[in-house]
């Protein structure tokens, strides 16, 4: 990253956009507190993020930050429905599974709960992953090339299922991608190239 | 994480890692088993002796002596209230059955004679067949034997038997004697007869060696104060009351138990090695299991877990199963308690174990779960460090954990092991030494896996036979999981090794040590009046190599003036040994010529002709404290008699002659009450002749036959060695099993290399072929290092622990290496068929 001066606004839907190598998920992993920059600021709500402890990061993704990724990462020995359960029983939220089969049932999967990630197609564990980073009414959302990994049917109904739930749920969408057709959705597209920020839609 | 989530997340971790589990499991019970089943026999069998005290001495207290009992002891006896006494003589005769019809001597047979009052015994019982009271039986001519005469000597009950040339019927059969614990090692069967029926042989009369015991029992409800209040006032009143040994059952069989500490120390450190070799499987078994959950740990991290919530996640999850573990190899090890009186062959009764081991159970799940614990810690500390950074590029491995990690981890491994060996082996020098040892070992072994490594990589490149290179080039991989498959399997291979070498050196030197020369039978308490009647016989008999020397017994008085007694109080409280030595009954004898087999090391033999001289055996002398000038005085009988050490002397005991610790000048002790012992060589068939002969002639003569004692030695030894190689099989199984389940663990990354490999145009047999090189460089090194140790470690405990003489052989170190690298080579063939089956296509499309 090099000289790279961004702020996203709460509810903002942005999409950070750029060909491989570009820093897009590096940029990302900075923002979330996955990694630590070795000069400059990471702020959230107005507080520097880089030098918390990695305890205060993980309360800090506990209770304010959800996440979407290319590769789905469910957590293979648990049930769709423990996989969205499990940041309700991180957070200790009153009717955890209430909460969880409102979010399988928005995702069109309410009769799946019981299936293991082995036993879903790759767009049933997306959408499984969709309502588990939103399980926990994360302030802030990171999704990685959520698309990436799907076919392009598939990909659009991630796609509206978490422009849906980001609409209804209130939540800051930041998205990267290397598709235009995704970032088009976006209310700001951040374009990179070498770690720079190349332009600003 | 709160309580109910931490429970729901370890339920779920366990979900779907089964073969995984069970081998974490397997690794771990198989060495707790071991270990409760070596605590829970020594409970047992201590128990036994202390819980049956009463039973073992058949008394609550017992006055026994190698003479008659004093008249002094009467007379206190008879002013006791309330007290019951009885009677027992014991002594070694030879029986025989009545001639045979064409009028040659019937066989014979050397028995322990028992002779008992009516009221014997007072505590416990006999098991008699038929089962009426041993009185009714013995009457004054009849006769309870062991089975095992009526065996021998091919008699039923019913028939006649010669007891001291007297005629006894025998009237039943002795299975079990309250007062002795059979452990097949005594002389001879036993017979029982009354004591109207002993002095009906004669044998009393004869001179024989009788061993007299009074039992006491004291009135109902006495306490054990007042056993050893009569025993204090029965010292005082015996007038010569180190010629007698007083016990009471609290005593409990001192030297039986302290034998059986000893062999569970040693047990119990072969049960723990077995675990440590488990350990390293449950090592290996956490680490692919923490390699195969990186993923799910950066997602949990992501999710808001903090390192040390993953942390104690897979701590909770290592202790569950640690605990499952412990609780199946504690079944396991209590079901082994059960079998040991059957695989024992009779030498642990059926009596003395018990399965109800609350203490044996609490130990296995302790050390099993502790160590569990300590050997998992490497890896689990590792877990900590797993980044979330991991779930957007697959690339990012955890970091090395820190120098002060690292160095913490194994320092608690270190102190950890040391502490468990230290409550193994109940001593802190002996766990500490067991500790240190596995250290070294260990580090043995992984250095020279390291330096496998290093070498073969280096080797590899210059090699051109396409398949060695490969082979060679995949033990050299980084990463390959090569290190604890050599350390474990070596360990295995050194136990299993030198627990065999112990036992074979000791049968062999047992075997060895008879020379061509060696006499085949003893004669002891021959009277001197009897000694040219017997030698006839024995001449007569094709006697060769005849020697005969007289004994005579006496005490030590006196060491450069100061009193045995005050010297036995000198010693270290726990040093039985000395004491023994300087209060025991002597048996010396006198010679004028330096007998075969010995040989001056100090001082001059009879070289002084103004003083009475004696020499004494190098050992001995030191443990009596005494060089060349000491003076001794001798008791014997009552008479003193001032002797000069002059002379040390080196005896080869292994010649198999009479030896002695003291021999006195000759024209000292020729006036002194004493008997002759006669060793001789006999022509095959001579012994028994001779036997039935001195039975028929001088039945007090006790003949012994030495290829029968030691035999027995050799039978009883080949048992506990089967016990042993028991335990040192686990070890190897956990060896093998951890290579199995390295190579297992590596099948995906085997998988793909076979599908390169074959991609490149090899057969399925060319990659097997590499594979199999691999495992046997494997269990090469293990099988030549654990081959080393285990000959270093039966040669410490065969000539160090037993002082005999090693003798070389080098067939069990080939066999030991051999078989290490076929079971290396089967065993990691076996683990790597999933690898081997897939097609190609299969793992190269699922990258």
């Amino acid at each position: 990253m090099d000289d790279v001066d961004l702020a996203v606004q709460a509810g903002e839907f942005v999409a950070i956009l750029g060909p491989s190598g570009s820093g897009k998920s590096t940029l990302l992993a900075l923002m979330a507190g996955l990694d630590r920059p070795t000069s400059g600021e990471v702020r959230l709500d107005g507080r520097p993020i880089q030098s918390l402890s990695e305890d205060a990061l993980a309360l800090l993704r506990r209770h304010g930050i959800g996440f979407v990724f290319q590769s789905f990462q469910l957590l293979p020995n648990l049930t769709a429905l423990e996989n969205v359960l499990l940041p309700l029983e991180l957070v200790g939220a009153d009717t955890p599974r209430r909460r969880a089969e409102e979010l399988l049932l928005a995702v069109g999967l309410s009769e799946r709960g019981h299936h293991y990630p082995a036993q879903l197609s790759g767009g049933e564990q997306q959408r499984v992953a969709v309502a588990r980073a939103f399980a926990a009414r994360p302030a802030i959302l990171f999704a990685d090339e959520p698309t990436g990994n799907l076919d392009h049917a598939t990909g659009t109904m991630i796609l509206d299922l978490l422009a849906r739930l980001r609409r209804d749920e209130g939540t800051t969408l930041v998205l990267v991608t290397h598709d235009p057709a995704v970032a088009a959705l976006a209310d700001r597209r951040i374009h990179l190239r070498d770690g720079r920020v190349e332009r600003v839609e | 994480m709160r309580p109910g989530l931490y429970v729901r997340s370890l339920i779920r971790e366990s979900r779907g890692s089964g073969g995984r589990l069970a081998f974490f499991v397997l690794c771990l019970s198989v060495g707790v088993a071991a270990v409760v089943a070596v605590a829970g026999l020594a409970t047992s069998l201590d128990r036994t002796i202390r819980g049956e005290a009463r039973q073992l001495l058949a008394a609550d207290v017992a006055v026994s002596g190698w003479r008659a009992t004093p008249p002094a002891l009467d007379a206190l006896l008879d002013g006791e209230a309330g007290l019951q006494r009885t009677e027992l003589r014991q002594l070694t005769t030879v029986v025989a059955a009545p001639a045979l019809p064409d009028g040659r001597p019937g066989p014979t047979q050397l028995v322990q004679l028992k002779a008992v009052g009516d009221t014997y015994p007072f505590y416990g019982s006999l098991r008699l067949d038929p089962d009426v009271p041993l009185r009714e039986l013995l009457g004054e001519d009849g006769v309870v034997v062991a089975p095992e005469l009526l065996r021998r000597l091919q008699l039923e009950v019913g028939a006649t038997l010669l007891i001291g040339g007297q005629p006894f019927h025998i009237a039943g059969r002795v299975l079990a004697e309250p007062d002795r614990l059979d452990t097949g090692l005594s002389l001879g069967p036993r017979a029982f007869v009354s004591l109207a029926g002993l002095a009906r042989t004669g044998l009393l009369g004869f001179g024989s060696r009788v061993y007299s015991r009074v039992l006491l029992r004291l009135p109902d409800a006495a306490s054990t104060d007042a056993a050893a209040a009569l025993a204090a006032r029965i010292r005082d009143a015996l007038p010569d009351a180190e010629f007698y040994e007083v016990e009471t059952h609290t005593d409990a069989q001192p030297a039986l138990r302290a034998g059986l500490r000893r062999a569970e120390r040693f047990l119990a450190l072969v049960a723990l090695l077995s675990l440590v070799v488990g350990a390293i499987g449950v090592a290996e078994t956490v680490r692919s299991w923490l390699a195969g959950r990186l993923d799910s740990i950066a997602v949990l991290r992501c999710l808001g877990l903090r390192p040390r919530e993953v942390v104690t996640l897979y701590v909770g999850q290592t202790l569950l199963l640690a605990l499952v573990g412990s609780a199946i190899g504690s079944v396991a090890g209590l079901c082994l308690i059960a079998a040991v009186p059957r695989i024992s062959g009779g030498l642990v009764p059926a009596v003395a174990v018990s399965l109800w081991q609350p203490g044996a159970v609490a130990r296995g799940l302790a050390v099993g779960t502790g160590i569990a614990l300590l050997f998992a810690l490497p890896p689990l500390a590792a877990c900590r460090r797993v980044s979330p950074l991991r779930v957007i590029r697959r690339d990012v491995e955890p970091l090395p954990p820190s120098r002060l990690v690292r160095g913490l981890t194994l320092a608690v491994l270190g102190a950890g092991t040391l502490a468990i060996a230290v409550v193994q082996a109940r001593s802190f020098a002996f766990g500490a030494g067991f500790a240190g040892a596995l250290a070294v070992v260990a580090a043995v072994l992984a250095l020279a896996a390291w330096l496998l490594a290093r070498v073969v990589g280096t080797l590899a490149r210059r090699v051109s036979a396409v398949r060695l290179r490969h082979g060679l080039a995949s033990l050299a991989r980084p990463g390959a999981d090569t290190l604890s498959s050599i350390v474990a399997l070596g360990l295995g291979t050194l136990v299993v090794l030198g627990m065999y070498l112990v036992e074979g050196q000791l049968a062999r030197s047992l075997a060895a040590e008879l020379p061509d020369d060696a006499p085949s039978s003893f004669f002891i308490d021959i009277q001197p009046d009897q000694w040219e009647g017997v030698r006839g016989i024995l001449e007569s008999e094709g006697a060769s190599a005849l020697r005969s020397v007289p004994i005579v017994n006496a005490r030590l008085r006196t060491i450069d003036g100061r009193s045995v007694e005050e010297l036995a109080a000198q010693t270290e409280g726990d040093d039985r040994r000395r004491r023994w030595t300087l209060t025991r009954e002597q048996n010396l004898t006198y010679l004028a010529e330096l007998p075969e087999g010995n040989q001056v090391v100090e001082g001059r033999w009879w070289a002084d002709p103004s003083r009475a001289e004696v020499s004494i055996e190098r050992e001995f002398a030191q443990g009596l404290g005494v060089s060349v000038g000491s003076t001794i005085d001798l008791d014997v009988q009552g008479v003193i008699v001032p002797l000069s050490v002059t002379s040390l002397r080196q005896v080869d005991w292994r010649s198999f002659r009479p030896n002695f610790f003291l021999v006195v000048e000759p024209g000292v002790l020729e006036a002194a009450p004493q008997q002759r012992v006669a060793a001789a060589r006999f022509p095959d068939g001579g012994d028994e002749r001779v036997e039935a002969r001195l039975a028929a002639s001088y039945p007090n003569v006790v003949p012994i036959r030495i290829r029968e004692v030691l035999a027995k030695v050799a039978g009883v030894l080949a048992q506990i060695g089967q016990g042993v190689r028991l335990l040192g099989g686990f070890t190897l199984l956990s060896g093998l099993a951890i290579l199995a389940g390295a190579v297992g663990a590596s099948s995906v990354r085997r998988g793909r290399e076979v599908a390169l490999l074959k991609t490149i145009g090899m057969t399925r047999r060319d990659v097997a072929l590499v594979f199999a090189l691999e495992y046997a460089l494997v269990g090469l090194v293990a099988g030549l290092i654990g081959a080393a140790g285990g000959g270093a470690l039966a040669w410490f405990v065969v000539t160090r622990g037993m002082e005999l003489e090693w003798l070389a052989e080098a067939t069990p170190f080939v066999a030991a290496v051999v078989l290490a690298v076929a079971l290396a080579v089967g065993c990691g063939l076996l683990a790597s068929l999933r690898a081997l089956s897939r097609r190609p296509i299969e793992v190269l499309r699922s990258e």
